[in-house]
């Protein structure tokens, strides 16, 4: 894993000596309200809170040809939650994509495959581990001003403690409209399927007959609860609008809507973002 | 004595020909009232064409960007397409009037593009979505592109009749609904165009939700 980490900030510094290479700066924080951080299916047991989340990244772009790009980047994202500490993350990763264009102009569909590797330290160290996505996303313009997207990937996060392993198939549409030239408007949909992780206060004979347990997690505090690791199968709305205040920055605020099963467990979350975005 | 007269001949219509030029100031406003700059106004004269007044021009590329957003140029106009930035980009254009594209480059490209057809032309950039701009290619040689303020003055008219011509990227519509026909003599005279204008959906720099565009 350090291997793969290593190999991508070296390509990362060899590019970046390439004169024709473009550099980009990203950054974006707000905050972040997750009604069911507990992932819980019973109201008693539902615990939800705040975050406030800071992304920060560097990419290095090369136009190949006409159509295709590779991009490069390294960037690093942190969490801070107001009452659950120990989902407290801070994940430095690297990235790289290749995208091809078919066409040329603003209007002409693109596919992009990317990866991004990453390490998650969270501050309940037993949670922390590696992470990979591999992402595959297309998008076509069907107009100057609505654009369809959508793609599949697959995550996949390796902890020391094999309970906190997860994979998962992930796969979305979205449609995009441009409101006005500052305001871009998104609705998606998200398919999810793989290993989730719910709390419950014990004993969940019923949940314990199709899943992992780890007992006596004090992530949420008194009383302890079963941190059980499931198959679960997520749908998902997003309402999404970004607003230009500069030339460089935006404000994003997001709405998700999910239910995530698995028969007879259903739990649902409301997620809220609000993020002040600088790109450069 | 013969040549002496057919100088002072010559001299006097010279100089009756410069107190017949007259210039027109044109202010542009769009549909609710406000100053409308980047409009381009050119007048056309009843007869022949006159000469060009310039058959060369430039458009930069400075911080990721078009500058200037609007050029007027008259048809046959040979325009350089010079790249300030340290990047490369990726000059085209799908308008009818010009089609043509400039491949991946830096620096200036050796041979310019030649805007032989009238019309109005949309130029982006492949790299990146939101650089984009217009050239507006005249019949005539008598036009400017507005100001903040709304104005722009033509001057040095010949004497004689105009049609006026108010265009804008955002306009709807076409610019010979708008036409006005105006008689010049010596001095200055003032149109006012009212223009019914598009919302602005120039493609945003900054970050938005889509994962697909070329930054």
């Amino acid at each position: 894993m350090y291997t793969r980490m290593t190999l991508s900030i070296v390509l990362l510094i060899l590019l970046s000596s390439f004169a024709r290479a473009e550099w980009r700066f990203e950054g974006k924080t707000g905050v972040l309200y997750n009604s069911n951080l507990s992932n819980s299916d019973r109201s008693a047991d539902v615990r939800d809170d705040w975050a406030w989340r800071s992304d920060i990244g560097a990419g290095n772009g090369l136009q190949l040809t006409r159509d295709v790009r590779l991009n490069f980047g390294a960037d690093l994202r942190g969490e801070v939650w107001d009452r659950f500490g120990a989902f407290n993350t801070i994940r430095p990763g690297a990235s790289a994509g290749l995208r091809y264009r078919f066409g040329l102009g603003r209007q002409a569909p693109w596919v992009l495959l990317e990866d991004r590797f990453g390490y998650d330290r969270f501050q309940d160290t037993a949670q922390s581990g590696y992470d990979n996505v591999l992402n595959l996303q297309a998008g076509i313009a069907l107009s100057d001003r609505m654009a369809l997207e959508g793609g599949y990937a697959f995550e996949s996060f390796v902890a020391p403690d094999n309970f906190y392993d997860r994979q998962v198939h992930r796969g979305n549409a979205s449609i995009l409209f441009d409101v006005t030239s500052s305001l871009q408007v998104t609705v998606g949909y998200i398919y999810r399927e793989g290993d989730v992780i719910s709390y419950a206060v014990p004993p969940r004979p019923d949940i314990a007959r199709f899943s992992i347990e780890r007992e006596d997690e004090d992530e949420f505090g008194q009383p302890l609860r079963t941190a059980y690791k499931l198959l679960g199968r997520t749908h998902a709305l997003s309402f999404s609008l970004a607003y230009q205040l500069t030339k460089y920055a935006s404000v994003q605020l997001g709405y998700e809507y999910a239910v995530t099963t698995h028969d007879p467990l259903r739990y649902e979350n409301h997620l809220v973002e609000a993020n002040i975005a600088v790109a450069y | 004595m013969k040549p002496l007269r057919g100088f002072v001949l010559i001299t006097v219509l010279i100089f009756a020909g410069d107190l017949r030029a007259g210039s027109l100031e044109v202010v542009v406003k769009d549909d609710k009232g406000r100053p409308c700059s980047d409009a381009v106004a050119y007048a056309a004269a009843g007869g022949a064409a006159s000469a060009a007044l310039k058959k060369q021009a430039v458009i930069d590329q400075r911080e990721k960007q078009f500058v200037p957003y609007v050029t007027a140029v008259q048809v046959g106009t040979a325009v350089f397409f010079p790249n300030s930035d340290n990047i490369r980009h990726h000059v085209y254009s799908f308008s009818p009037a010009k089609k043509f594209e400039l491949p991946l480059y830096s620096g200036v490209p050796a041979e310019p593009v030649v805007f032989d057809k009238v019309g109005f032309v949309t130029l982006g950039c492949n790299i990146h979505d939101w650089m984009i701009a217009y050239v507006a290619v005249l019949p005539t040689p008598h036009f400017q592109v507005t100001r903040q303020d709304g104005r722009a003055v033509l001057k040095d008219l010949p004497a004689g009749q105009y049609n006026v011509q108010v265009w804008h990227p955002a306009l709807k519509g076409q610019p010979e609904a708008l036409a006005q026909r105006v008689d010049l003599g010596g001095g200055t005279k003032t149109l006012d165009f009212t223009l019914p204008l598009k919302h602005d959906m120039r493609a945003k720099r900054a970050p938005g939700l889509t994962s697909g565009g070329y930054r």
